[in-house]
């Protein structure tokens, strides 16, 4: 899918992304220490399971298991050297779950590597590095591509860069924070300068992942409202925080309220949206009953 | 005097290592006490630095050099420091809790120990409580550093500290938890020593515990 294609499609409709991986591979018996990217050739029938769940809750757009598939984060996984072999398997996996119901996107995470001043590497070597990865997932058929969870603006920019190059449709996400004067990412970068850093670099749309939950980042969200060039927005949200109570840990989240918030997300402008850290395929079936809703009431 | 500790303070704000070494052997040259240089130059910008970013006036890269520089000032103060009554290094072991892939906040709470002066132990993410005892038995650490990211791995703190308990090590070492969904009062319920939000808090918590 070409990023006109993508630009299109997204006039006319929103697209549901998937929701968590790793906990479901946890649960499943993935042992201490292993990279979830193991499984697209050690279990690739669980792996095709968890997608299958996304597939039937109505997913539109499901990723492939290739969050920590750039060579240096499986070198720190001790799978150095596998980096077109996993990738390839991850898409093998997500597009058999996916048959002619969702379309697959290559999923592309940070690469764990820190740029100066904290670490030593570079932009160009993330920049090659991730292009590897990226151009892995093209050559394995992917549909489009979709960077998530990204704190630093210049590993961002630099997965962009790469995964643009591709000729596919790019999204790419960055984590944020609540901040006493705003949002920012760990790093400093600022949300609205960001997505717009992101989009001019080249990706179709750009957003926001992980660390908050459905509320906050809805409040942010609405933020990146003030500047019409930054629509279509990506938003996932992870989902409710645990509360300690005397009676013990209550758990804030409800599929329900995830999905309601999305609904006010898309109001502000969100047209690709999904769950991240924590959600699961029930997060993702209420979010699709939320939109079917808007849209019939829309309509 | 006080202009040289407000000096080196300063320095180690701006992150300024070379500025930072200089000044320090400039100090120790002048026949200043170790643990004075330490307590009224290197520490009162570290603590500058840590108000700062409560603030939202500093970020994670401005902190981690800051840190850098405190770490190369304390270098050339230890064998000092050492030579009194000084305390040894202290150790800590961090790692993620099993169930728990995340580990950029874990890594970062390293390099900001390391630079306070910190030996650290990174045991990596999706750390069973068995090894968290295994590590506190044999390589003795002062503290250990536990961080959860999910809401559903939080419940494995619990476990840990049980299993430390359990192995009769709870009074060999003090428990510190962190991570984006942790409270402190989550670390209260679960009988932790201390709470920190942030990796500049993880820094001052280990402190005052020690």
């Amino acid at each position: 899918m070409t990023p006109t294609e993508l630009t299109q499609r997204l006039r006319d409709r929103v697209l549901l992304l998937d929701g968590g991986l790793g906990s479901y591979f946890i649960a499943m018996g993935l042992e201490q220490g292993r990279a979830p990217e193991a499984w697209n050739l050690e279990h690739p029938e669980q792996v095709i399971e968890v997608h299958r769940r996304y597939v039937d809750a109505g997913s539109d757009i499901i990723q492939t298991n290739s969050f920590g598939a750039s060579p240096p984060k499986l070198a720190a996984s001790g799978l150095e050297g596998r980096c077109a072999e996993l990738n390839l398997a991850a898409v093998e996996l997500a597009r058999k779950a996916a048959g002619a119901s969702a379309l697959v996107a290559g999923n592309i995470g940070p690469t764990g590597r820190f740029l100066a001043p904290m670490g030593d590497a570079t932009e160009e070597q993330l920049e090659e590095a991730l292009r590897e990865q990226a151009s892995a997932l093209a050559r394995a058929g992917v549909d489009l591509i979709s960077i998530e969870t990204m704190y630093d603006l210049r590993e961002a920019l630099a997965a962009v860069r790469a995964a643009r190059d591709t000729g596919l449709a790019v999204l790419c996400s960055m984590t944020f924070e609540l901040r006493p004067r705003g949002v920012f990412t760990i790093m400093g970068n600022r949300l609205v300068p960001s997505l717009q850093a992101l989009r001019d670099a080249g990706a179709t749309a750009a957003g926001l992942n992980c660390t908050v939950t459905s509320d906050a980042m809805l409040t942010m969200v609405e933020q990146t409202r003030e500047q019409a060039s930054l629509a279509p927005v990506v938003a996932q949200p992870n989902a409710g925080q645990p509360i300690a109570t005397p009676s013990g840990i209550k758990y804030d989240a409800d599929p329900d309220r995830f999905a309601a918030d999305i609904g006010r997300m898309l109001r502000a402008g969100a047209r690709v949206v999904g769950g991240c850290c924590g959600t699961d395929d029930a997060f993702i079936r209420a979010t699709r009953r939320a939109i079917d809703t808007m849209v019939s009431a829309d309509g | 005097m006080s202009d040289l500790f407000r000096e080196l303070g300063q320095h180690l704000y701006d992150g300024d290592a070379p500025g930072v070494i200089e000044l320090t052997r400039k100090a120790i040259e002048q026949g200043l006490d170790a643990r004075e240089i330490l307590n009224a130059g290197l520490l009162p910008g570290m603590e500058r630095v840590g108000r700062d970013f409560k603030d939202g006036e500093l970020f994670i890269p401005e902190v981690i050099v800051a840190a850098r520089a405190m770490h190369a000032g304390i270098e050339l103060l230890k064998p000092l420091l050492a030579r009194g009554a000084g305390p040894a290094s202290r150790k800590i072991a961090l790692g993620t809790v099993k169930g728990d892939l995340h580990d950029i906040g874990k890594k970062l709470v390293g390099i900001m120990m390391q630079g306070a002066g910190f030996e650290v132990i990174d045991l990596g993410h999706d750390v069973p409580p068995e090894r968290f005892v295994e590590v506190v038995s044999t390589l003795k650490p002062d503290l250990i550093g536990m961080s959860a990211l999910l809401s559903t791995t939080m419940p494995m703190m619990k476990n840990t500290i049980e299993a430390i308990r359990a192995a009769g090590l709870s009074g060999k070492v003090k428990i510190l938890v962190g991570g984006a969904p942790i409270t402190q009062a989550w670390a209260d319920e679960i009988g932790a020593d201390g709470f920190a939000p942030d990796a500049v808090g993880a820094v001052e918590c280990a402190r005052r515990l020690l």
